[in-house]
């Protein structure tokens, strides 16, 4: 008898991915709290004004870098409902859709950043937690577990303790806090990722805004599964947050919600929220299947991308 | 540059062995991450990989100060329901800037320690193969942390059936002419050496984890039949004490099922000599036979007894 190669498979040892439709970059238009959103369409207004140069700019950038200059470029609006709730979609959406088209500009996914805590049965702010691998100070060896102060994560290693007092009653001298990769001096920066003041977990504003980066650029899995896909624009907009799905794809013809990079249109007011949020960024390992996946399909259509996640995230401040 | 990795192979904490839907529980360490089993011919449940940032010396056999900094790739399994494993590795590269770079970088290159400085690979090899000195990247310690964590798990009744001591195998990957070398350091550490063709991957890790398993599989046998103190006991008691062997650990015995062809020859060279297979059926055999023997012994008194009330 000859010999046979025999192969025996099993799904449930397998792991499946699914990989994310990517337009080229993905252009945040705003980030209000619901306060900007409730002072009324000027304040609206005042923003898309200032933003619509810059999506202008990056389509054209994005145009030249691109053969054919076929640039995907989707565009995206969060709507504040975690930390404060009033008003209703149904009044407020209409109101942002409209200002926005007023000024040149047109909102393609519109998403509720409570969305990103919780949507339906997944949470994708417990994903980003799981997946944080903290910056180890020098002199971390593995034989301890990773120093964690709960609820918190920094970029360095923080001062010693204050008000611990040492044995025969000496008060121990302060020392600076020392950031890992620093040239020279340090920037140190320590996050709070959430407390649990109220009645569950309260999730802080740069890890919600840091899960909605990951979100955009496609990065995260639940089962391997697409933790949330976008849904099309209801008929009318309802009166509920809750009943708003947690990405609402506006334009029908819009390219892919999440992209290879984004760009944030930011007032310079966030600029701390945002180097808490890429404080955060540069300590998600996020799966290499998927960085694989978009890593070969960007090659495949001579886009070349930055190795690191952060990187491939950017910003305008005016 | 080597690839170096410690596994940590211990009995699960539980009295009798668990199902595979609990395997998924205990080894669900990350939301949203599937746990992988197999079914066949064992089942054999693997968590998700989880990674241990570092920035230390490594380990030198001339003493040398090299620092290394990037993340450890660690995971826990569980075979059979019965023998839980926690396994670490990392694969060292030189490092092309000579200073520490921001956390991003490293994370990018999930598994891998880039070297800073000047290293040669051999005097990093030698020096990971014996215990860490105190400051130096120490894998055992992480790999003991991941078989705590599944052994800490609720869902066990931390009511084993034997009390043995885990044991430790640590192992060195490097590419060259194919070859492996299996050396018992102490009663419960033990030091491999995989030689691999071309590039590494992470089959040489399955390979290490399934060595360790079937080594662990000998080692408490030998302990059981040592404990079992044949021939220095009634035979019913030195019987009883071997029936944990037959309850819980003699259909265990499965090498290679999960390795590819690429490495079911390392298995095969190294069931030649030592001759890992032959000592397990000979220990099997042994214990099998002590139970028949005593099967026999009780039928002789109790036909003997019979024979008495007629």
């Amino acid at each position: 008898m000859t010999s046979v190669n025999a192969a025996f498979g099993e799904v449930a040892a397998e792991r499946r991915i699914a990989s994310a439709p990517l337009s080229h970059v993905s252009v945040e238009l705003g980030h209000l709290y619901m306060e900007d959103v409730e002072a009324g369409p000027e304040r609206l207004r005042e923003q898309f004004r200032r933003v619509a140069p810059w999506a202008r700019t990056v389509r054209s950038m994005w145009q030249e870098r691109v053969p054919g200059g076929r640039a995907r470029v989707s565009t995206c609006f969060l709507v504040d409902d975690y930390f404060s709730r009033s008003s209703s979609p149904a009044e407020l959406v209409p109101m942002i859709l409209g200002t926005a088209a007023e000024e040149g500009l047109s909102v393609d996914y519109l998403a509720r950043e409570s969305a990103c805590a919780q949507a339906d049965d997944v949470e994708p702010a417990r994903l980003v937690e799981d997946r944080l691998v903290a910056d180890p100070p020098p002199e971390t060896t593995g034989s301890r577990p990773p120093v964690q102060e709960t609820g918190w994560l920094c970029n360095g290693a923080r001062s010693p303790g204050n008000g611990t007092v040492q044995a025969m009653g000496r008060a121990q001298r302060w020392a600076p806090p020392s950031q890992n990769a620093k040239r020279g001096h340090s920037i140190f920066v320590d996050v709070e990722l959430w407390d649990e003041d109220g009645p569950g977990r309260t999730w802080s504003c740069p890890f919600l805004a840091a899960v909605w980066q990951l979100l955009r650029l496609g990065m995260l899995r639940s089962d391997g599964r697409l933790p949330l896909l976008p849904v099309p624009a209801p008929d009318t907009w309802p009166k509920g947050w809750d009943a708003l799905p947690a990405v609402v794809q506006v334009n029908a013809q819009a390219p892919p919600f999440s992209a290879y990079t984004t760009l944030s249109v930011l007032s310079p007011r966030f600029l701390p929220v945002e180097l808490a949020v890429r404080t955060i960024l540069g300590q998600v390992a996020v799966d290499a299947e998927v960085l694989r996946q978009v890593a070969e399909r960007s090659e495949s259509e001579g886009v070349r991308l930055e190795d690191e996640l952060v990187d491939r995230v950017s910003y305008v401040f005016c | 540059m080597p690839v170096m990795g410690e596994v940590h192979t211990g009995l699960l904490q539980n009295s009798g062995e668990i199902e595979e839907s609990a395997c998924r529980q205990v080894l669900a360490l990350t939301a949203g991450e599937t746990v992988r089993v197999s079914r066949r011919p064992i089942v054999h449940a693997v968590s998700p990989d989880r990674l241990t940032g570092v920035d230390c010396r490594l380990p030198s056999a001339t003493q040398s100060r090299v620092r290394g900094v990037g993340t450890v790739l660690s995971r826990c399994a569980i075979t059979g329901g019965r023998v839980a494993q926690g396994s670490s590795y990392v694969r060292l590269t030189r490092a092309e800037a000579d200073r520490r770079l921001p956390w991003s970088h490293y994370l990018a290159r999930p598994g891998v320690v880039e070297v800073l400085g000047k290293a040669k690979a051999r005097d990093l090899a030698d020096g990971f193969a014996d215990d860490p000195p105190p400051g130096c990247l120490d894998l055992g310690a992480i790999s003991g942390r991941f078989l705590d964590l599944a052994q800490s798990s609720p869902l066990l009744d931390r009511r084993a059936p034997f009390k043995v001591p885990r044991t430790r195998l640590r192992w060195v990957a490097e590419s060259g002419e194919p070859a492996i070398r299996f050396v018992l350091r102490s009663d419960r550490t033990r030091s491999v050496l995989v030689v691999h063709d071309g590039a590494f991957t992470p089959a040489v890790a399955d390979l290490c984890e399934d060595l360790a398993l079937h080594d662990w599989l000998l080692t408490t046998l030998l302990v059981l039949l040592e404990r079992a103190r044949i021939g220095a006991v009634p035979g019913p008691e030195a019987a009883a004490r071997l029936a944990p062997a037959v309850d819980h650990l003699l259909h265990l015995w499965m090498p290679a099922a999960r390795l590819g062809d690429a490495m079911a020859p390392y298995w095969e060279s190294l069931d030649r000599r030592p001759g890992f297979s032959r000592q397990w059926q000979s220990l099997v055999d042994r214990v099998r036979d002590q139970v028949t023997v005593n099967t026999l012994a009780l039928l002789s008194v109790t036909a003997e007894a019979g024979r008495r009330r007629r």
